[in-house]
């Protein structure tokens, strides 16, 4: 078997990641960039917290009906607004955003609990023995802090119904790759920076796939839900404030 | 109903795309050339968001099976009904049995076919488009194959294909791009307003950036085109970025310093930092762009792309009051 390559900083270069903490307290002040002419980008600042997040989910409500705005993407700590450029300014909405986001408080969110089992390590969590290394911990261990917390979906992810994840603990904050790999895609638990991620299961009967990452992929959920479905009402598993907690099945050397 | 009689692979249908559920992580995918499809409606009097066929792989061939009309923009493709020749961005009268072929293009490399109100698929979650990741939208929720079978809406009385047809200029020829020194014959000058990271980029890699050619790779698809430059582009420092949402044309630098345009069906969310956007206005000259092109960019402010956003939608407009004209005249 060929060697993988670790992770490629040390546990003490890694100060862009080690300063996202989990404090509730800090609303920093926010930034706005234009997105060429039809977005613009809300970027909350400071750590990832969960009143700042509401804070955004609340913004992205009330926007998301204005004249000339053709869909709301809530990121971490960060909205972006897509706009219909010849309908309104981008420079002037940018400056109604940041007025908006001051008078926009927090909007309590609390979502459906959904319990999942998690399988750590093994052929489908093949990132478990560097990463575990790495932080000077077993595969056990790891698994262990990982399961802990409750998370709270606050993003989308790159498919629906999955998302980003807030809740990880900040000893298992792990720098993404400066190489992508190629991994095996469906229900994926993986970690990247500070980020905590469930990646889309593989739909019923499509071949399974690999897609490249920089996130480090320590285990997958064998038997999650479907995370969309047009049959069902609501259609996408997983909504935006909706809470996450990882049992685990097993861990896999 | 129309039938797909020749095709490949990542044929599919598009509309201008889905928009409003961004926050379920599903991106707008639609047309790659949006003003090529909004343009074959316009010739068709259809709304500019009616679904059409995106063709990529040629040659494409299909049998109307009811009478109606169509108009094929984009990439200039060798399009002939039943043998007989189209010129590019055309529209004309089609009865039912005859054949529309899709040659291999000259020019560009998506064509679009349109026909009068649309190929009629059920919307899905607000659009038509394909959207493969999912399996919604278009027709099944797939690329096009073999033997399928849209449904489109017959045109009763429309006129027989003996009947004129009439045509556009390709907006090539009216939307002119601003100049860059280097550029050589070929290469395709695109418009890009630098993004929040802009900044963060080394004073070099920011001059290659705007001096160089970087070229189309291979791995260049609906998703995004990779670019590959002689130098890659470095920032001061490599901090690491949240997760946030991107848009179609946004310039993203993973490490390695070769620059990913992020386009239809791209990752609606990603890490990387943005050097810049390419203008809304331009994405359409992209989507035509070959593998092996070299792509130039110049600065371009707000203002400068609203101005081009305009054009475009003016050059829409003469073309729909062109055609409509034309509609009413051969329907008296």
């Amino acid at each position: 078997m060929t060697p993988r390559p670790a992770c490629r900083s040390k546990p003490d270069d890694r100060p862009s990641i080690t300063r996202m903490s989990t404090s509730l307290m800090n609303l920093a002040a926010p930034r706005v960039s234009l997105c060429g002419a039809s977005a613009v980008l809300l970027d909350a600042e400071g750590p990832l917290s969960l009143p700042t997040q509401e804070r955004i989910w609340s913004l992205s409500e009330r926007v998301r009906d204005l004249s000339g705005v053709l869909d709301t993407h809530p990121g971490m700590n960060s909205l972006l607004v897509l706009l219909d450029p010849l309908a309104v300014d981008a420079d002037a909405f940018a400056a109604e955003l940041l007025k908006r986001w001051a008078d926009t408080r927090p909007g309590r969110v609390r979502g459906r609990t959904i319990e999942m089992g998690v399988v750590y390590g093994g052929e489908r969590g093949i990132d478990m023995p560097d990463f575990a290394a790495f932080h000077g911990l077993s595969p056990k261990e790891v698994a262990e802090l990982h399961a802990a917390p409750e998370y709270v979906v606050f993003a989308p992810g790159t498919g629906p119904g999955f998302g980003f994840l807030f809740g990880l603990d900040p000893r298992l904050f792990t720098p993404r790759r400066q190489v992508p790999v190629m991994r095996p895609v469906g229900s994926n638990i993986s970690i990247g920076g500070g980020q905590a991620g469930l990646g889309t299961p593989q739909r019923p009967g499509v071949p399974a796939a690999t897609a490249p990452t920089g996130w480090h992929v320590i285990g997958h959920v064998p038997d999650a839900p479907v995370p969309f479905d047009l049959n069902r009402e609501p259609p996408f598993l997983l909504a935006l404030g909706d809470r996450i907690r990882f049992r685990i099945e097993s861990v896999v050397a | 109903m129309i039938e797909i009689v020749q095709t490949a692979a990542l044929n599919s249908v598009q509309d201008l795309g889905r928009f409003g559920y961004r926050r379920y992580g599903i991106n707008a995918s639609g047309a790659m050339d949006a003003l090529a499809l909004a343009a074959g409606n316009a010739l068709l009097g259809n709304e500019p968001g009616a679904a059409g066929i995106e063709v990529q792989l040629f040659p494409f061939v299909v049998r109307f099976h009811v009478p109606t009309r169509l108009a094929v923009t984009g990439a200039a493709c060798d399009a002939t009904l039943d043998g007989r020749r189209l010129p590019p961005w055309w529209s004309v009268p089609v009865n039912a049995g005859q054949t529309l072929t899709l040659g291999f293009p000259r020019l560009g490399v998506r064509s679009y076919v349109a026909v009068t109100g649309g190929i009629d698929v059920p919307e899905v979650l607000g659009s038509r488009s394909t959207y493969g990741r999912l399996a919604i939208g278009g027709h099944e929720g797939r690329n096009l194959a073999l033997g399928d079978r849209l449904p489109i809406r017959s045109c009763e009385g429309a006129p027989q294909s003996s009947a004129a047809g009439f045509g556009a200029f390709p907006p090539a020829a009216f939307m002119k791009l601003p100049p860059h020194t280097a550029a050589r014959p070929g290469d395709l000058v695109l418009r890009v307003i630098p993004a929040a990271e802009y900044e963060q980029f080394t004073e070099e890699s920011l001059r290659e950036f705007w001096s160089a050619a970087w070229s189309v790779t291979p791995q260049s698809n609906r998703m995004g085109y990779r670019l590959s430059g002689t130098n890659p582009l470095m920032r001061l420092e490599a901090t690491e970025m949240r997760s946030h949402g991107l848009v179609p044309g946004v310039i993203q630098v993973p490490p390695s310093g070769q620059p990913i345009i992020q386009l239809a069906d791209g990752n609606s969310s990603g890490g990387y930092p943005k050097l810049g956007y390419v203008i809304a206005a331009d994405l359409w000259r992209l989507a035509q762009a070959r593998p092996g092109t070299a792509l130039r960019f110049v600065r371009c402010d707000v203002a400068a792309a609203r101005e081009a956003d305009r054009l475009a939608a003016f050059y829409l407009g003469q073309l729909r009051a062109m055609a409509e004209a034309q509609l009413r005249a051969m329907a008296s």
